[in-house]
């Protein structure tokens, strides 16, 4: 019967509007009032020990020194390497498309903004050169949910945040399967434009794309190569990618003031400002479960349903699936990792394959209706209908399902250089 | 239409917010990357750094709960929001926004009492052993805020943003 009441009360405050910072914060209440001795000071002692952690440190690291490299015109400089790269491949623009989401993911670490930035330079382009609008809109859409798997990825550091594991190796896990997303959405770019006439290689725009970019590619190679070689942290890499992000664009690249910082630094704190206090209530509600056992008896009655790991990851990804089509990736990182973790790891799934899975999985909701994303975002800025976007994504659905199925069934694709 | 004073004072507490956090965000950043820096010249890094970027992210964060709401920015699960009648959108949002307000006064009041007990405790920094309450007062001040921000747009809804809310990837 108190459990009816919690489940009426989140529905009521969701049927209300309220943020899920409000809705957790209520649900912590009414769990400590009704279950916990009533003394809400908890919610208060768990969410201060919930922040005072070193590990948060990387998350505000990242996201500025990726919106400072995305004030920039970055996504210029990229694009026109990756042509220029891509130039004589069939489907060659298409493949530059997704190979400057890719990139321009790895280095600002949004979604959307990888949409956006890359999407408002690739769609006329793909247009001009002949590609269909659905094919445009659907690689553009797809590519831009790759920063979802590619380091520094906000969704893994939350993922590692909630069940106490390595970043730094969900990172590096996370390269595998990246790069199995990236090569299936070129190798469907190649397939369907194979009879489009090529243009041949131009070694002077090569060149000179390659010094103009060379600055912004730096990034991900100082991420990713420090956190590999065991050079930094995390937080460490975080902290010296944001030192480079503030030299290259106020010192190289001279796109950015001290005014721009301050912009830019606002818009940052606008991000945090809604992410850590949630992070805050679920790791302080996380925390009551814990104390009253419940992960524990979740763990012994799923652990009897399910046979083994394969019957469990199956109705797992199903699961996920459809709550990426509700819910945000962060909030059902935050709500589902501590719970679905446990059992994973009971049932001898490896949790950084695990983290990896969860991500991909709900990597797709970006693109799946009603709530997807990057189909609304899509949808705005290209001035097209909804319909018209969702047809367009589903061939690359179904090529995002493959990858999963290949992440959930293969542990070595993204265990594969942490071994 | 609000009055100009309410107008005002909503524009200056923004600026104080974003002040605040811009300051706080560079020590965060300073103290992590010269702590690296250090490291590698002297092969010893700073051994506060860690905690006070711990407290400077935690001064950005709290103070940045009032930024998400002036910007409209926070995270909010939106498939429940056709469950209620469409004609019904005025009212819910003020029903909303008078929610959060009362959320935000409670939580400022409970933060208030640990605030309080911490200060009593004479609870300290486990490596500057400084006093942990005067960092933890952001706590209160920061949901009382926010909660004056809400009733705001709750007696004013000309005044609420428009939502842009997404969850950083």
């Amino acid at each position: 019967m108190t459990f009816i009441g919690l489940l009426a009360l989140v529905l009521l405050l969701l049927a209300l509007r309220q943020s899920l910072l409000v809705v957790l914060g209520c649900a912590a209440a009414y769990a400590y009032l009704i279950w916990g001795g009533g003394n809400l000071q908890y919610i208060i002692f768990d969410g201060w020990d919930a922040l005072n952690r070193e590990v948060l440190l990387s998350i505000p690291l990242f996201l500025l020194a990726g919106n400072i490299m995305a004030g920039g015109a970055i996504a210029q400089r990229l694009v026109r390497l990756m042509r220029a790269i891509t130039g004589p491949i069939p489907g060659g623009l298409a493949i530059a498309t997704v190979l400057s989401c890719g990139l321009f993911s790895a280095i600002v670490g949004s979604s959307i903004v990888t949409l956006l930035a890359v999407g408002s330079i690739m769609y006329p382009a793909l247009q001009q050169a002949g590609y269909s609008r659905s094919f445009s809109l659907g690689i553009i859409c797809a590519g831009g949910t790759l920063g979802i798997i590619i380091p520094p990825s906000i969704p893994l550091i939350l993922y590692g945040v909630m069940t106490s594991t390595s970043i730094a190796d969900l990172f590096i896990a996370g390269i595998g399967p990246a790069l199995l997303l990236i090569g299936l959405f070129a190798g469907y770019s190649i397939a369907m434009n194979w009879q489009r006439r090529l243009p041949s290689w131009d070694w002077s725009e090569l060149s000179a794309a390659l010094r103009a970019g060379a600055w912004s590619l730096m990034l991900p190679v100082i991420i990713l190569g420090g956190i590999y070689t065991g050079y930094f942290t995390a937080t460490e890499s975080a902290a010296v990618a944001l030192a480079y992000a503030v030299f290259v664009e106020m010192a190289i690249h001279r796109e950015l003031d001290w005014r721009g910082l301050f912009r830019i630094t606002g818009d940052t704190t606008r991000l945090l400002g809604s992410l850590f206090p949630v992070l805050m209530m679920a790791l302080s509600l996380n925390v009551f479960l814990a104390y009253q056992q419940v992960p524990t008896q979740i763990v012994e009655s799923l652990s009897d349903w399910f046979e083994g790991p394969a019957s469990f990851l199956i109705v797992t990804n199903i699961l996920l699936l459809v709550i990426g089509m509700l819910m945000d990736i962060g909030s059902a990182i935050l709500i589902l990792a501590p719970i679905l973790q446990p059992v994973a790891e009971a049932l001898g799934i490896d949790p950084v394959h695990f983290g990896i899975m969860m991500t991909v999985n709900l990597e797709i909701g970006y693109l799946t209706p009603p709530m997807g994303l990057n189909l609304i975002v899509a949808m705005v800025t290209f001035k097209v209908d909804f319909k018209t976007v969702v047809r367009a994504v589903l061939p690359f659905i179904a090529l995002m399902f493959v990858a999963l199925v290949v992440v959930a069934a293969v542990p070595q694709l993204s265990l594969f250089l942490l071994n | 239409m609000p009055p100009a004073l309410v107008i005002h004072s909503l524009q200056i507490l923004r600026r104080i917010e974003l002040g605040v956090t811009f300051t706080a965000f560079a020590v965060l950043a300073a103290v992590i990357f010269f702590d690296v820096v250090l490291r590698e010249i002297s092969g010893t890094g700073l051994v506060w750094a860690r905690e006070i970027g711990v407290y400077a992210n935690i001064v950005v964060t709290l103070v940045g709960i009032g930024l998400a709401s002036d910007a409209g920015a926070h995270l909010r699960p939106r498939f429940a929001d056709r469950w209620l009648p469409a004609r019904w959108d005025p009212l819910l949002s003020r029903l909303g926004e008078i929610l959060t307000a009362v959320f935000c006064l409670g939580f400022a009041f409970i933060a208030f009492e640990v605030v309080l007990e911490t200060r009593n405790l004479d609870e300290r920094s486990v490596v500057l052993r400084a006093a942990i309450w005067p960092i933890q007062s952001v706590l209160p001040i920061a949901f009382f805020l926010c909660a004056l921000r809400h009733a705001a747009y709750a007696r004013w809804p000309a005044l609420a943003p428009v939502p842009n809310n997404e969850t950083p990837t």
